[in-house]
């Protein structure tokens, strides 16, 4: 009988739980649910980029047999938003439009013919205003402003200085600066955004179905835009095809799908097109940094002083949290003593960018160590050497900004990469057209403060157990494709000592979950893990009550082996299911909680405003090593092998972390070296997956990826993030080996050809010394 | 993607059925693997009433060996160029242009004749019906302005089929039939220099095979496009290069063809001063400097037309020497 052992679940290579769903077809999407009598939902859209709107004439329009509902901006006059600070958007314009492609009016009909031919019919009388489509345009001496309460068009400016930057600069040996321009970016998740509502006249109550990462917060504006009572509104999040962050807000989609719906007192659903969902955006916003970095001779930083300014079309959206993430992780990285930083988030007439994956820092990481990398060439130092000499220093890696950081694995993800890839052999030996390049990245597990901040605890996880002695995890974390699912059924398992096919688990229903702020920032695996380990716990503890009673003996004594329960080595003991009828005698049913909660030493600084923004229970890190190979004649950039390495604090899942750091790897690739939108006047040029480069497979490098295993003190098993860092780190990795290859540095990203070929061009005699 | 709207799909199974609906619906369209077709009419671009699948007609299908050559039914898919072994041993950069277009799932619907009648291609034109419509359309299609060239009333939109100028260098020719009959055309013959009526195909006309010639059978060859990705992308500048060699190494016959740089696909001319000589240093410049010379790149794509015609330049160059070597 004693060989009896808990099954274990952490640190195994799982394949994910809703798997042979999404690979047989099953899995049913926003858009798969097409109930009898559904109507189909079309968005007339703004084909101007800043005007008044003076009427929008749906007459003739609502007319039109077939023609359920049309609505327009009249439908709500309360606006939405994710910020409780920002929000001005509304789901159809009212006033005015602000970029080309806004949502004006909504068709519900009964095809999608008759519903075209109504948007057709659709009579838009405006009176243009001026527009701007960059940033310096938008702030620029006497503009319109978009919005009467941001003058000059500026969101939100931050200013802020840790430590004595002008000293730090003048102790320096060398001053070097730069100037950086990151294209916009977005995630082209495989899944085109599509919501479904069904409204319930007799009932006023409204079921909505859609493609997001945040449920609850789709809730709020639900509740918020339809006036209705919360209580009176189900969110169901059915499978999502990725997000990335362009999800991680409420969507006009969603808001309008279920406007439209109670006005046509039906079903509706609304499917968006490619196009629509570029147009949708919430990606990242084009970003340019100056940076100087100020460096002893030996590579020890003595300052760091810069400006980002953000191109943050028409509404704010998270733009308020990306500004402010731009500075705030700045730090927790190296050892920095002296950082000043200046932020413009400005409103210009272009779709609003959001919080995508690597949000706030991906850019402003990019310029850092794009930089470092110039002045490791410049004082000839190493650049693993230089990155090391700037570490931060244990047992308490303090920062100025206070972060919390209790694991620090860089220091092992640099000796990773140095070795796997051969660094010291190879590097500066790799002939002409070919280079290496090295850079580090970090980022959060988790916001520890949630933009709506309402004191209920940050992740709340239920374990039901029944007589069948299955146990169902009912979880409000969004699975997105991301793998939460497998990971929370892990955490349970692994407590209980159960293989993970007993437990079944049901995500994100309002109506039967628990609240859950959502899947974004990388606070799932941290946050949700610990409450699921917290409820596993619990129901654990009921069982060995259980099991002490039945046994007649002492609960300290029982002990747990996952399918049995003993007591003492003499003690037949009993099995799984005899402890669960003797727990459920006279109770019946239980459902047990767990909950998770950031400690206020995780809070951020208080130094400055907003320096909350970027406060987190732990960080990850990540080191990559970068190989390419630039044609000379075509000047294209081929990655020829990739080495990333990251600490995550535990590997719960060492197969899915090791698929979420390929996926940061061709992320990455896409915003180097190929993605980028475009804009004519307004109107998005590469708003298809033709003009709008993702890699395909036939560029995916061989990429090796090292797992660095920090045991975070309170993380999950140890865990911290997986799924943002190494996207982060690539970007100057890979610019870096460029500029090993080719003896000139990109600075505009992406690097496409043409770019590429003007520098080399510049750059006549291809000398290899980088400058 | 933008929905589907209603049309009327016919399937004849011969060429003449074909040409009688085709003449009969004026609004009627010939579409064959539909590749580009489909996008077109969801985007609005195209909005026939009716189309002609051609697939279906049997004569079109075949790769046959004839007497003076090759011919190649206009149904033929990229996929069966690409991996047809007379192909690639007598023309090989037809395999390999075809090959290169998108990827291989459209390789596997796609077919020549839908390639060789590719309508052009431009950023302001291959975009969604509500985008043109807010960028009040142009030249090439109800609007009265190009956002290319605003100041012209030309087209500039570029030919962007990869097949043409493999097949251009090996002096094809195609069997066109319509309402008044079947002839027999250059390749060449088939477009003209403006990108809104870039082919010469009168009313009901269609592309029924090319012919291959004999004499130039087993001719080395290389088909190269720059792109930004290595599948899907439509290529930023194309070149096929068709050089033979006799005695010492001398060229004994080159021909260069170009694509996606001009309206239609562009055979290189002043070439002959090559012949019989060796290619050095200078004629591989020479040759870099004709290519770049000859094509007009415009801003019909987001890559700058001047690296478009540097590349295409960069790659004749390469091709020819290693041809040579
Ligand atoms: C994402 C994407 C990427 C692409 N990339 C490339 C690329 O890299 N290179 C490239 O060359 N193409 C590319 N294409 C375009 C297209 O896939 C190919 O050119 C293909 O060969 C077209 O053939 P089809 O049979 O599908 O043509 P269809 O779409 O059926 O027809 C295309 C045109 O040809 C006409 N036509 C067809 N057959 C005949 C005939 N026998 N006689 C007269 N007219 C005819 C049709 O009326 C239509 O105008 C791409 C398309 C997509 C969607
Ligand atoms: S080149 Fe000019 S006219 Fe031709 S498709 Fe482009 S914008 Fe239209």
């Amino acid at each position: 009988m004693n060989e009896i052992k808990p099954s274990q679940s952490i640190g195994i290579r799982k394949s994910l739980v809703d798997g042979p769903e999404k690979v047989s077809g099953k899995a049913k999407y926003s858009s798969d649910f097409m109930p009898i009598g559904c109507l189909v939902g079309r968005i007339f859209r703004s084909p101007v980029a800043h005007a008044e709107i003076i009427k929008v004439d749906i007459e003739e329009a609502k007319l039109l047999p077939g023609v359920k509902a049309v609505i327009t901006g009249d439908e709500t006059d309360e606006p939405f938003g994710i910020l409780p600070i920002a929000r001005f958007e509304f789901p159809l314009a009212r006033d005015k439009v602000r970029y080309r492609g806004e949502p004006v009016a909504c068709v519900a009909a009964i095809d999608v013919e008759t519903a075209q031919k109504a948007i057709d019919l659709i009579k838009f009388k405006y009176k243009e205003l001026p527009a701007y489509f960059t940033s310096k345009d938008a702030m620029a001496e006497g503009t319109v402003d978009l919005h009467d309460h941001r003058p000059r068009n500026i969101e939100r400016e931050v200013d802020f200085e840790l430590g004595e930057v002008d000293k730090g600069l003048s102790d320096a040996d060398f001053v070097i600066e730069e100037s950086f321009n990151c294209a916009e970016v977005c995630q082209v998740q495989s899944e085109p955004h599509a919501a479904i509502a069904e409204y319930d006249a007799e009932r006023e109550f409204i079921t909505v179905r859609a493609s997001t990462q945040v449920p609850y917060y789709d809730h709020l504006m639900l509740a918020k835009v339809l006036k209705m009572d919360e209580a009176q509104i189900r969110v169901v999040k059915p499978f999502v095809g990725g997000g990335f962050g362009c999800r991680t807000e409420s969507l006009n989609v969603t808001l309008i799908c279920a406007l439209v719906a109670r006005a046509a007192n039906g079903t509706v659903r609304l499917t968006v097109s490619r196009e629509e969902t570029f147009i949708t955006h919430r990606g990242r916003p084009e970003t340019d940094i100056e940076m100087q970095i100020g460096v002893k001779k030996d590579g020890t930083i003595t300052a760091v002083d810069y400006t980002a300014i953000q191109r943050g079309g028409a509404y704010s959206g998270y733009g308020v949290v990306t500004i402010l993430y731009s500075g705030g992780l700045l730090f927790g990285l190296y050892d920095l003593t002296a950082v000043r930083y200046k932020g413009f988030r400005v409103l210009t007439n272009t779709p609003p960018p959001g919080a995508m994956r690597g949000h706030g820092i991906t850019n402003v990481r990019y310029a850092f160590e794009a930089l470092l990398d110039k002045i490791a060439t410049k004082l000839k130092i190493d650049a693993i050497e230089i990155r090391r000499k700037n570490l931060l220093k244990g047992p308490n890696y303090e920062t100025l900004n206070e972060m919390f950081i209790n694991s620090y694995g860089l220091p092992e993800c640099l000796d990773w990469v140095e070795k796997e890839s051969q660094w010291n052999q190879r590097k500066g030996k790799m002939g002409k057209f070919r280079g290496l390049g090295v850079a580090c990245g970090h980022y959060i597990s988790g916001a520890s403060k949630p933009v709506n901040w309402t004191g209920e605890p940050h992740a709340t996880v239920h374990l039901k157990l029944d007589w069948d002695g299955s146990i169902t995890i009912l979880t409000g974390a969004p699975e997105i494709g991301q793998g939460s699912s497998t990971m929370t059924t892990q955490c349970a398992a692994e407590v209980l000592g159960l293989d993970m096919s007993r437990f079944q688990i049901i995500t994100s229903d309002s109506k039967l979950t628990p609240k859950d702020n959502g899947s974004y920032s990388s606070r799932v695996t941290y946050m949700v893990g610990n409450a699921t380990i917290d409820a596993a716990t619990n129901l654990k503890k009921i069982l060995i009550e259980a099991a002490a009673r039945k046994l007649d003996a002492n609960p300290d004594d029982v002990e747990c082996l996952g399918e049995y329960y003993s007591a003492g080595s003499q003690d037949e003991g009993l099995t799984f299911n005899e402890v669960v009828t003797a727990a459920l005698e006279g109770t019946g049913t239980i459902t047990v909680k767990g909950n998770f909660d950031t400690l206020p030493e995780s809070w951020g600084t208080k130094k400055y405003r907003g320096g909350a923004v970027s406060g987190s229970m732990a960080y990850a890190y990540a080191a990559q090593v970068v190989e390419v190979s630039v044609d000379p004649d075509t000047a294209e950039i081929k990655v020829e092998r990739v080495w990333a390495a990251q600490d995550v604090g535990k590997a719960l899942n060492p197969l899915s972390v090791e698929g979420q750091i390929e996926g940061s790897v061709w992320m990455g690739m896409g915003q180097a070296i190929s993605e980028g939108t475009l804009y004519h006047n307004g109107l998005g040029i590469t708003n298809s997956m033709l003009d709008y480069r993702v890699p395909t497979i036939i560029e995916s490098p061989p990429i090796e990826v090292g797992i660095i295993e920090s045991i975070d003190p309170n993380g999950p098993f140890g865990a911290k993030e997986a799924g943002e860092t190494s996207l982060i780190a690539f970007i100057p990795a890979l610019t870096n080996a460029v500029a090993d290859a080719i003896g000139v540095r990109p600075t505009d990203l992406p690097v496409t050809p043409d770019k590429l070929m003007e520098l080399m061009e510049k750059n006549t005699n291809n000398a290899k010394s980088v400058t | 993607m933008e929905f589907m709207p209603n049309f009327k799909l016919y399937r004849p199974d011969n060429v003449d059925d074909a040409i009688k609906i085709k003449t009969e619906h004026a609004e009627a369209r010939y579409v064959a693997g539909g590749t580009d077709m489909i996008v077109n009419v969801r985007r609005g671009i195209e909005q026939p009433q009716s189309l002609v699948d051609l697939t279906s007609i049997s004569n079109m299908n075949d790769i046959t060996e004839v007497d003076d050559g090759l011919q190649i039914g206009a149904n033929v898919t990229l996929r069966n160029v690409r991996e047809n072994q007379i192909i690639q041993q007598n023309y090989p950069c037809i395999a390999e242009a075809a090959g290169s277009v998108a990827g291989p799932t459209h390789q596997q619907y796609g077919t020549v004749g839908g390639n060789l009648c590719l309508d052009t291609r431009c950023l302001f034109y291959n975009q969604s019906e509500w985008w043109r419509q807010s960028n009040d359309y142009c030249l090439k299609e109800r609007g009265d302005t190009c956002h290319v060239a605003p100041s012209g009333k030309r087209c500039f939109a570029a030919f962007s089929g990869d097949l043409a100028p493999s097949m251009l260098v090996y002096e094809a020719e195609i069997n066109v039939v319509g309402p008044s009959g079947s002839r027999r055309i250059p390749l060449l013959e088939l477009y003209r220099d403006d990108g809104m009526a870039h082919l010469t195909l009168g009313p009901g006309e269609l592309v029924e095979r090319v012919h291959l010639p004999m004499a130039l059978a087993g001719d080395p060859s290389r088909y190269e496009k720059a792109r930004i990705r290595g599948s899907i992308d439509f290529p930023l500048a194309g070149v096929a290069i068709r050089l033979r060699k006799g005695k010492g190494n001398a060229v004994e016959d080159v021909a260069i063809a170009l694509t996606a740089v001009n309206p239609y696909p562009k055979i290189i001319s002043g070439l002959q001063g090559l012949i019989d000589g060796n290619l050095g240093e200078d004629e591989l410049d020479f040759i870099r400097d004709a290519v770049r010379k000859q094509s007009k790149p415009m801003r019909t794509t987001t890559v700058a037309p001047w690296y478009r015609r540097r590349v295409v330049g960069a790659l004749a160059r390469r091709l020819a020497a290693e041809l040579s070597a």
